[in-house]
């Protein structure tokens, strides 16, 4: 740590005001505040120094998704020995997945984080840290066999039209990463839903369908604890519902993530999932409520998307509305759209439209209900 | 009753009037800014499209279409008046709104005047217009089902502009580049939102 900290302070004055590489400042300042707590302070108003500032959040997010990314590896190397029928040991698993996966986290980080520093000399803004959950969320929710200019693609639109056309992170209204799968899921639709994408060079024979097509067309299902193990086709990191709960533990411990919304979702989920069973139309509608909790991206999205600080519902009572809502509408995306089985992303981003709404009557609310208590006493 | 109920959800969600067909943007951006007055145009959308889809319907039956005209006397049999359409639709939005407006300044005189010259310009509104011709066009079969087709897309694009003004009133102290303020970024929020709004595309109820 001395030695990184004398290195900078080495090379510090010339990226400063008047040096030789000042203009590259802002990149030397997202190298130092990543290994030391910056000393700036506000300059105006009353602030709380607190030693979390949003880098560390960010990464607290980040450590939250390892479990997740870790599986996600793992899976991506057993779903594909078990398409072609043969057996490997743990490491083996591990190592053609890790290898599939890494570059797409590469390609992922490098395009985002390379153009917000564009946007940051360009703007004369600080790099912001928003897109430190971004990059890896991104790798976690597309399919193994995603081709990477298309992530390359889609991140760029994300970062440019989701982020920085609004001023950049903090200031957008769509959460970016879903913004990114959103744009992959209408520009190359055959290579995000459909049963060849999930399984990394599977052989033709072996249905490499996710639980949720499966269940669109009437199969049988994988059972349930498989479902939340996570031993099932699927995008990268969405798999295991258990390395998503340890992921969830964390963020609720730090406080980072918002247990209000997880639950809501959650039970949203499940409100809509038993409405289906009471009906029962149909075979999918006939599916246990809890099952839709497993399947697919409900339990990720739910976890680390629905809970974005940014794009969600900021005030108290507008989070449970805003959770409860992307669980009900996710799961009756699900069941009534056959074209996009996947309803989380859509069911998310359609509340990340309507969250301002919800946070400005729940506002409007709180406001009516004091002027009232302050008319009564006068 | 289930027709209804299905006419009604799918032309506030899956047919929305502003992100699938992307009618009536004028007035939804232009009175967007706040959420206050987008609900009083949002409602006054509702009303003006509850009313004039049915009367056109009535309109559209009785008096223009083919053969519409047979039950004053067989000898109107053949005619087919289905060409003025477009100036009899105009005339009964026009009319319709300015009851709006009228009913709209005596008893909201804040609303009115912070609607200014776009409570006339309903009139003119594509949403309205096309209101009345997708009626027409999708040949509903009873004036009950023109009503809930009228009042589910105007609550769609109700739905649309509060939406959008909440996120403006959101988005007011952003650092949005400098060329894509104002209408620039609207443009990018609505396409956007039309991403999300894909979501119900496709749904078979």
């Amino acid at each position: 740590m001395k030695f990184i900290r004398k290195q900078l302070d080495k090379m510090k004055p010339s990226f400063e005001k008047g040096g030789k590489l000042s203009s590259f400042h802002s990149m030397f300042d997202a190298i130092e505040t990543l290994f030391f707590v910056p000393k700036k302070t506000a300059q105006s108003g009353i602030h709380v120094h607190d030693s979390k500032d949003s880098k560390r959040l960010m990464i607290i997010v980040v450590l939250a998704m390892v479990p997740a990314l870790l599986f996600g590896m793992w899976n991506t190397g057993y779903q594909h020995f078990l398409s072609i029928n043969e057996t490997a040991d743990f490491w083996t698993m591990f190592w053609y997945g890790f290898l599939k996966v890494l570059p797409i986290i590469i390609v992922s980080y490098g395009v985002g984080l390379g153009l917000e520093i564009v946007f940051a000399q360009l703007r004369g803004h600080d790099v912001k840290e928003g897109f430190f959950v971004s990059g890896m969320l991104i790798p976690l929710i597309v399919p193994v066999n995603a081709p990477l200019w298309m992530v390359a693609v889609a991140t760029a639109f994300a970062v440019v039209i989701g982020v920085e056309a609004f001023g950049g992170a903090g200031m957008n209204i769509l959460n970016p990463a879903l913004t990114a799968r959103a744009f992959l899921f209408f520009a190359y639709p055959s290579h995000m839903s459909g049963d060849a994408v999930w399984i990394a060079e599977k052989a033709d024979a072996f249905s490499g369908a996710t639980p949720l097509a499966e269940a669109a067309a009437g199969n049988s299902l994988p059972s349930a604890l498989d479902m939340f193990y996570g031993f099932i086709p699927g995008s990268i990191g969405e798999t295991s519902t258990l390395a998503i709960l340890i992921g969830a533990a964390i963020l609720i411990y730090t406080g980072v993530g918002s247990w209000k919304i997880m639950l809501s979702v959650a039970l949203g989920g499940l409100a809509m999932g038993y409405i289906f069973n009471a009906f029962a139309a149909n075979q999918f509608m006939e599916i246990p409520a809890h099952y839709h909790l497993l399947m697919g991206g409900f339990a990720f999205g739910a976890i680390f998307m629905a809970t974005d600080p940014v794009s969600a519902a900021q005030t108290n009572k507008g989070k449970w509305i805003y959770g409860f809502l992307i669980g009900f509408i996710a799961v009756l995306i699900r069941v009534l759209n056959p074209a996009y089985p996947e309803g989380m992303m859509l069911a998310i981003l359609l509340l990340n439209v309507f969250a301002p709404l919800i946070d400005h009557y729940v506002v409007q609310g709180n406001i009516k209900r004091r002027l009232k208590r302050v008319k009564v006493k006068a | 009753m289930e027709n209804l109920v299905n006419i009604f959800v799918k032309s506030i969600f899956i047919d929305n009037m502003v992100f699938a067909y992307f009618l009536g943007m004028c007035s939804y951006l232009a009175v967007s800014k706040t959420v206050k007055t987008s609900v009083g145009l949002g409602l006054a959308v509702v009303f003006v499209l509850g009313i004039t889809v049915p009367v056109d319907y009535l309109l559209h039956n009785f008096v223009l279409r083919e053969g519409a005209l047979a039950w004053l006397s067989p000898k109107f049999a053949e005619v087919d008046l289905s060409f003025l359409s477009f100036i009899m639709f105009i005339a009964i939005i026009a009319s319709m709104v300015q009851l709006v407006e009228m009913i709209v300044e005596k008893f909201a005189p804040a609303l009115y005047s912070s609607l200014g010259i776009f409570l006339p310009l309903i009139a003119v509104n594509c949403a309205i217009l096309g209101g009345s011709l997708f009626m027409q066009e999708r040949d509903y079969n009873s004036i009950a089902e023109a009503t809930s087709f009228g009042l589910g897309s105007g609550l769609g694009f109700f739905l649309a502009i509060i939406g959008i003004a909440a996120i403006r009133e959101k988005i007011r102290y952003s650092d949005i580049p400098a060329p894509l303020r104002g209408l620039g970024i609207t443009f990018i929020i609505t396409g956007l939102m039309g991403l999300a709004f894909m979501s119900f595309m496709g749904i078979k109820i």
